[in-house]
């Protein structure tokens, strides 16, 4: 009889301990730390987070291998670096619901864009629906991931400071902002060439003024903006100077993902004319919010605003054109 | 043995030994140059790990990381650089005296990491050569001291 009831005290007691443990295990794991990981080990953990409008979330962030850092899409913050064996904290406002991104800013590898999670953000405001524009790709119908290459090209820089002398010359449409993202500056070149008013200039003369009408689009904060955007989220691919070739370009090249679906390719070299001076300003926004299919190219349309797209736009123009205003010659 | 030849033997020897420990090497024409060395940072190495330098050069250091944020310090030197794939780090400095100094990895980079490491070295590698001739003059005295 006491024999038995030894025996039960002893399974209680274990079971107690047991438990005791798993809850203990259980209340550590969900202290609502958010975990940064290299991408192939697992990214954020979680992935999903959920706020309300109005009340302030506050995240505690520790890295479990190398330095990232955290920041929201489409939100004017500074980004938040998470080390290892550090903690970080964040707080966050949203006064508007919706579904936000945020993102690793600091490249770790090739696939550091995959490091993406969301905050799903309810509460007031919810009931008005929020209206969904198609991108402006779609809305010109265009097809981003066609051939673009130029049929025309310069046999110098172009530069918008020559440009600026010839101004008079050049018919106002070309300077129109609906005339700016949706020509390739070939097309434009060619429209200018077939402009009967304008035959007396030379090719390279019309160039100059394609350069100057494209810099009626790309001030010098925007370049300077995409600039700063391009040196953290694009120079790890397509390369410091443009030219393709990033740290990570040969690790995109030698890919053999070609049949999942996971394909890359080497990243676009800006410095290549006939590729660049084909593709029309909305069709590098398009690539840029979208991505590229089957390249590796990441999609940034959730993470950048628009004018930060068109910012980036805009510098790339400068691997073609001049956009200085100091005449050099 | 004789007593004269013994004190002759550990005479010459400690003589010799201190000449090779101690004599000042040839100087070479000091004139700083200037050095670049562009490094590779990949988990969990640098590449080039050894640095040659010589006691006053200007040293220039581009740090490229290969894969994720790593950084670069130099033992005894106030020296922190942080690179960023596609975000080249550079900086310059004098190297002072002479001697070798550890390069460190500064940012976390994975398990690896406090390994991830290379070396400044400043000037030739003086204790290396007189060690090497104490060992000489230690078997040449053993041998000596066998055969008289």
């Amino acid at each position: 009889m006491r024999e038995k009831l030894a025996r039960w005290i002893v399974i209680l007691l274990l079971l107690v301990t047991v438990m005791g443990v798993a809850a203990a295990w259980k209340a550590r794991s969900d202290e609502g730390i958010l975990h940064a990981r290299l991408p192939e080990h697992g990214g954020w953990i979680p992935g999903d987070l959920r706020a309300t409008v109005g009340q302030p979330l506050t995240i505690r962030m520790t890295s479990d291998d190398v330095t990232h850092s955290f920041a929201v899409g489409q939100m004017d913050m500074q980004a938040v670096n998470i080390n290892p064996g550090e903690m970080s904290e964040v707080t966050l406002n949203f006064d508007r619901p919706g579904k936000y991104t945020f993102y690793c800013t600091r490249w770790c590898g090739a696939d550091h864009w995959r490091m993406r999670g969301t905050i799903e953000v309810s509460g007031a405001g919810m009931e008005e629906p929020v209206k969904y524009e198609p991108p402006l790709y779609l809305r010109l119908g265009l097809d981003i991931d066609a051939e673009h290459h130029a049929q025309f090209l310069p046999s110098q820089e172009p530069s918008a400071a020559r440009g600026a002398r010839l101004e008079h010359r050049l018919p106002q449409q070309y300077t129109s902002w609906e005339y700016y993202i949706s020509h390739s500056p070939s097309s434009a070149w060619q429209e200018l060439r077939n402009d009967r008013s304008l035959s007396d200039l030379s090719d390279a003369e019309l160039w100059d003024l394609a350069a100057y009408a494209w810099a009626q689009h790309s001030p010098p904060e925007a370049v300077q903006t995409g600039a700063g955007l391009y040196k953290e989220n694009c120079a790890a691919c397509h390369g410091e100077t443009g030219d393709g070739e990033g740290v990570f370009a040969n690790e995109l090249a030698g890919d053999t993902h070609a049949l999942d679906g996971h394909a890359t390719t080497t990243p676009t070299d800006f410095s290549d004319e006939e590729h660049m001076l084909g593709a029309a300003p909305a069709v590098l926004h398009g690539k840029i919010i979208r991505g590229g299919m089957g390249t590796g190219m990441p999609y940034w349309g959730p993470i950048f605003t628009d004018e930060q797209v068109w910012a980036l736009v805009s510098y790339l123009w400068t691997y073609q054109f001049n956009f200085s205003m100091e005449v050099t010659q | 043995m004789k007593h004269w030849k013994k004190i002759l033997f550990w005479g010459l020897a400690i003589s010799l030994g201190l000449v090779i420990s101690l004599a000042p090497m040839p100087v070479k024409a000091t004139s700083s140059n200037q050095k670049l060395f562009k490094i590779q940072a990949s988990r969990f190495a640098f590449s080039p790990a050894v640095l040659a330098v010589n006691p006053g050069d200007q040293v220039t250091i581009e740090l490229v990381s290969q894969d994720v944020v790593h950084g670069l310090s130099i033992d005894g030197y106030d020296l922190h650089l942080v690179a960023d794939p596609g975000q080249t780090a550079s900086m310059t400095f004098t190297a002072g005296q002479a001697g070798s100094y550890t390069l460190r990895c500064s940012e976390t980079c994975g398990a690896m990491h406090p390994f991830m490491v290379g070396k400044l070295q400043v000037g030739g590698n003086d204790l290396l050569w007189r060690a090497a001739g104490l060992a000489l003059l230690a078997v040449i005295a053993g041998v000596w001291w066998k055969r008289v």
